[in-house]
């Protein structure tokens, strides 16, 4: 299958005063054509942070991506010049944002915020661009779209704000849509619809989806691999059915684990992993999880563990390795 | 929109209303007798003549019969006349205050051309040299007294260069008290509009603009730029307010024959009719100016809705 | 006159109350440059108006000590005035009046307007509603308007002025302080003293007042140049201190008549009052940065 987009030892620091922050360190992957990958990790876990740098969206300064290449559709987009970047940008590939509610301008209308995109991309003419904006809309599940469309955005609900990003990101047909926790800032009983209206919308325009959530159980229906990083790296990588089932790194089957208790709702058995991410300003040495996990060996403490294929696709960066299948199973047992 | 602007009307009516209070009150808290105090520095005047003028006051009736007989006079637009000279204070208010309006709105236009202007550069070029530059310049700006900010501007532009008149009130002469009021202002301003600029540029919007693909200019011209300037109408009233406080000390500096000379000349005299009408006046144009602004801001900020 | 405050309500956090923690804090504080200025400026005055008698080299009253109007030499460094007095030793005498004028001024406001920010923001109901509404009155006067009402009621003077300045303040000091209040009282520290019993005198002085400290020192700090550009103001019109006051604002006033011949007998009070001012701004700037919670974070 068709690589859309490779990105390769991508480096990404924030240049502070109270030191240098490695954000994101060495991540390499890729994501195929009309692929759905996840990318689950803690906040601070570099998962937005290693997206926004292939946008070229971090802010400079402090941000700077300091080493990689992220090739999509065969350019180097860190080598493209500011306006063919921006020629791509919500174009060909496009993001929406965790908060709808800051995410979109107060002060201008829905009209406008959707339609500068499509004149400007699709060359469009302002009648034809707005006939486009409210078909999204409808297509977004907006009901009375060619009326609403002349709103502001506090004059809908959150739920209809995240309705407007997607239709704002899915604008001009993009080949890989960027959804970076779209869901956490809205009320748990909208998540299952956002996640189904980008389903959906994924699967008639056969795009590629990169969904970036802290939520690993959001993924269960919607995502065809993830990536599970920590500290700024991907410590395991899977195909969905691998990850949930076989996944090897011990940080994957914490949060594995933290589902499944949540699932037997059995309060005494809840445990979340204990202990805080590191600092990414002074980076420890050695395996970045080594202080929290309860398989470190002495050499987890001092050397990072590579990223080594386990099985089809599935890579973990981890010295132990454990068996989560067992380790999962038997968590099961006792809550059982 | 109509509530808003009744309750908006109300606030003011109920602000002038206690301004005439203690416009009233004033005179009570004089310590001393007022009356004598008045006349003190005039030609002398007997005892018979003190109480003559304490009854034409009504300073000798219950002080609530005092306040009702001076809304009485002042709601048909008699404000009393002055201590010396017997002119209607009134009259002599509204002579001047066109100068004075002239002067605060000019100022007004200076400093947010300038103050809007250096703070939306600072903010943009965060961090930079260009950044300090401005901001040390305005902390400088905020620091150095209008008057004498004032004086070394006549000893430059009028004494040296000959450029402006030293003082007087005609439109040649507007070009020097506008900038001093104006400078002064603008420093603070410049500092206000770097702040909320810098929340505007940090806020998530700017990065979904950016994130369309939007060229630099347009995402400051169209996103930010709206954004900061509802922050800056937000300040106009407050800075007009400002204006019209800071005329006063600039009007005598460059003897500009606004309400704010004469204030200054009447306190001297102790002229208390003459002071009572400069606050009514003043207060009243505030409260009108402010309820404008205030309307305006409503109605560039969609998010604001009246009820 | 009076100098617009840039932030009303600054974010700050409550005042570092250990020694170590306040030695951290006085750190971070002396890190930025601006502050570092301002505390040297401060110094410098300070020392300079303690020290009035011995820096001086002439009485700052005495007449003739030099010919009238005499420009700025190696006996007078600054000139002389038209009474042929020291400006040097003028100015340096000033300095004693005009931080006296700048810390009681803000001394009465401040006092004031926490009382009365504190009383209604706690109170609630309808005293809330009298005393912030008489606030929002006096508030859009603005306190050039307060401060001649003031004046003219008390009569000129130095002492009247300085009232003057501190009246018209009260009104700012109550609503950021009020502001303060209601923040501290939704918190849950406060409604637990509450539920404990805690009186009220109890509650507003011990659980209330430590919290709001630090916002209130930093509108203090840049108060005191509110104050003391407001107060030499009214020297300047005639209406604070009188001649022959060594105050800034009266010496510029004086001066007013014959800056044409003597441009210094206004330029260097004029400095004076620039360079005090610009210390209490930069170190009001400094501690609202090193008090401000997300700079800290940063």
């Amino acid at each position: 299958m068709a690589r859309l987009l490779d990105v390769q030892n991508l480096k990404t620091r924030f240049f502070t005063q109270n030191g240098v922050v490695h954000a994101v360190n060495d991540v390499s992957f890729h994501v195929n054509a009309q692929e759905t990958v996840g990318i689950v990790g803690e906040s601070g876990s570099g998962k937005s942070i290693t997206m926004l740098s292939a946008m070229r969206l971090i802010p400079s300064p402090p941000g700077k991506i300091v080493g990689g290449e992220v090739m999509f559709q065969g350019r180097d987009l860190l080598k493209l010049s500011v306006r063919e970047m921006r020629s791509l940008r919500g174009n060909r590939l496009s993001m929406i944002f965790q908060d709808p509610m800051t995410s979109l301008n107060p002060v201008l209308r829905v009209e406008k915020q959707m339609t500068e995109a499509i004149q400007l991309h699709l060359g469009m003419a302002r009648s034809e661009a707005k006939a486009r904006a409210v078909e999204l809309l409808e297509q977004v599940g907006i009901p009375g779209a060619r009326d609403r469309i002349r709103n502001y955005p506090h004059q809908f609900s959150g739920g209809m704000r995240q309705r407007v990003m997607i239709a704002m990101g899915l604008a001009c047909n993009p080949d890989l849509l960027i959804a970076d926790e779209p869901t956490t800032a809205l009320d748990v009983t909208i998540h299952a619809q956002i996640v189904e209206i980008v389903k959906q919308l994924k699967e008639e325009r056969g795009m590629a989806v990169i969904w970036i959530t802290h939520d690993l159980s959001l993924l269960a229906g919607l995502a065809d691999r993830i990536l599970v990083m920590y500290a700024g790296q991907i410590v395991e990588q899977a195909p969905l059915h691998a990850l949930y089932h076989h996944p090897r790194h011990p940080y994957t089957i914490g949060l594995l684990q933290s589902i499944l208790r949540l699932d037997e709702q059995r309060q005494e058995h809840l445990k979340s992993i204990d202990g805080l991410p590191p600092s990414l300003v002074n980076y420890p040495q050695g395996c970045p999880f080594a202080p929290r996990c309860e398989f470190a060996i002495a050499k987890c403490h001092s050397e990072d563990p590579p990223l080594e294929p386990v099985g089809v696709n599935h890579q973990v960066a981890c010295w132990v390795k454990p068996e989560g299948a067992d380790i999962l199973q038997a968590s099961q047992s006792a809550t059982a | 929109m109509t509530r808003y602007f009744i309750k908006r009307l109300l606030g003011g009516l109920f602000t002038i209303w206690i301004t005439t209070i203690a416009v009233t009150l004033l005179i009570h808290l004089v310590p001393g007798d007022p009356v004598q105090i008045m006349y003190a520095q005039s030609q002398s005047t007997t005892p018979e003549q003190i109480e003559q003028i304490r009854r034409n006051l009504g300073l000798d009736r219950p002080i609530y019969e005092q306040y009702i007989m001076y809304m009485g006079r002042v709601l048909q637009g008699d404000f009393g006349t002055t201590i010396r000279g017997n002119q209607p204070v009134l009259d002599l208010l509204l002579v001047r205050l066109p100068n004075t309006l002239l002067l605060a709105v000019t100022s007004l236009i200076i400093t947010m051309v300038v103050g809007v202007t250096a703070g939306f550069f600072a903010a943009y070029k965060r961090g930079t040299w260009i950044d300090t530059t401005l901001m040390t310049g305005a902390i400088v700006g905020i620091s150095v007294p209008s008057f004498w900010l004032g004086l070394m501007l006549i000893s430059i532009f009028s004494v040296r260069l000959g450029w402006f008149p030293v003082s007087g009130t005609n439109l040649n002469n507007l070009v020097l008290p506008a900038l001093t009021l104006g400078l002064a202002n603008a420093a603070s301003v410049s500092r206000l509009t770097r702040s909320s600029m810098l929340d505007v540029l940090s806020q998530d919007y700017m990065r979904t603009a950016r994130a369309k693909g939007l060229a630099e200019t347009l995402v400051l011209s169209r996103h930010a730029f709206r954004n900061g300037m509802i922050n800056v109408v937000n300040m106009l009233g407050l800075q007009f307010t400002y204006m019209m406080g800071g005329a006063i000390v600039v009007e005598n500096v460059f003897a500009w024959n606004g309400i704010g000379r004469l204030a200054i000349q009447s306190i001297f005299q102790r002229d208390y009719p003459t002071i009572q009408g400069f606050i009514l006046i003043f207060a009243t144009v505030v409260v009108i100016v402010s309820i404008v602004l205030d309307l305006l801001y409503a109605w560039i900020d969609p998010r604001i809705t009246y009820n | 006159m009076t100098q617009q405050i840039t932030t009303p309500t600054p974010p700050v956090a409550p005042l570092p109350s250990k020694n170590r923690e306040f030695r951290r804090f006085l750190q971070v504080l002396f890190r930025s440059p601006g502050a570092k200025i301002g505390g040297v400026i401060l110094l410098v005055t300070t020392i300079v108006a303690i020290f009035a008698p011995a820096i001086a080299p002439f009485d700052p009253l005495e007449m003739g000590v030099g010919s009238t109007l005499q420009p700025p030499s190696a006996e007078h460094w600054f000139g002389t005035d038209d009474f042929g007095r020291d400006l040097f030793s003028r100015i340096v005498y000033g300095s004693r009046l005009t931080l006296r004028i700048g810390l009681v001024a803000v001394f009465i406001s401040m006092t004031a307007g926490v009382l009365l920010g504190m009383v209604a923001g706690y109170a609630g109901g309808w005293v809330e509603a009298v005393l912030m509404r008489g606030v929002d009155v006096l508030f859009s006067f603005t306190e050039t308007l307060i401060a001649l009402a003031a004046v003219a009621v008390l009569g000129p003077s130095l002492t009247n002025a300085t009232i003057a300045v501190g009246i018209s303040s009260i009104p700012f000091y109550a609503r950021v302080t009020y502001g303060a209040v209601l923040v501290e009282k939704n918190k849950e520290y406060f409604k637990a003293a509450q539920a404990v019993g805690a009186k009220h005198f109890r509650l507003i002085f011990r659980h209330i007042l430590p919290n709001i400290l630090s916002p209130i020192i930093v509108v203090a700090t840049v108060g005191v140049s509110v104050a003391v550009l407001s107060a030499s103001a009214l020297s300047f019109l005639g209406l604070g201190a009188q001649p022959p006051s060594p105050e800034w604002g009266a010496i510029l006033a004086a001066g007013r008549d014959y800056f044409r011949r003597a441009p210094w007998v206004t330029t260097f009070p004029g400095l004076a009052i620039a360079i005090t001012v610009l210390g209490f701004n930069l170190l009001g700037d400094g501690l609202r940065e090193a008090l401000d919670p997300q700079q800290r974070r940063s």
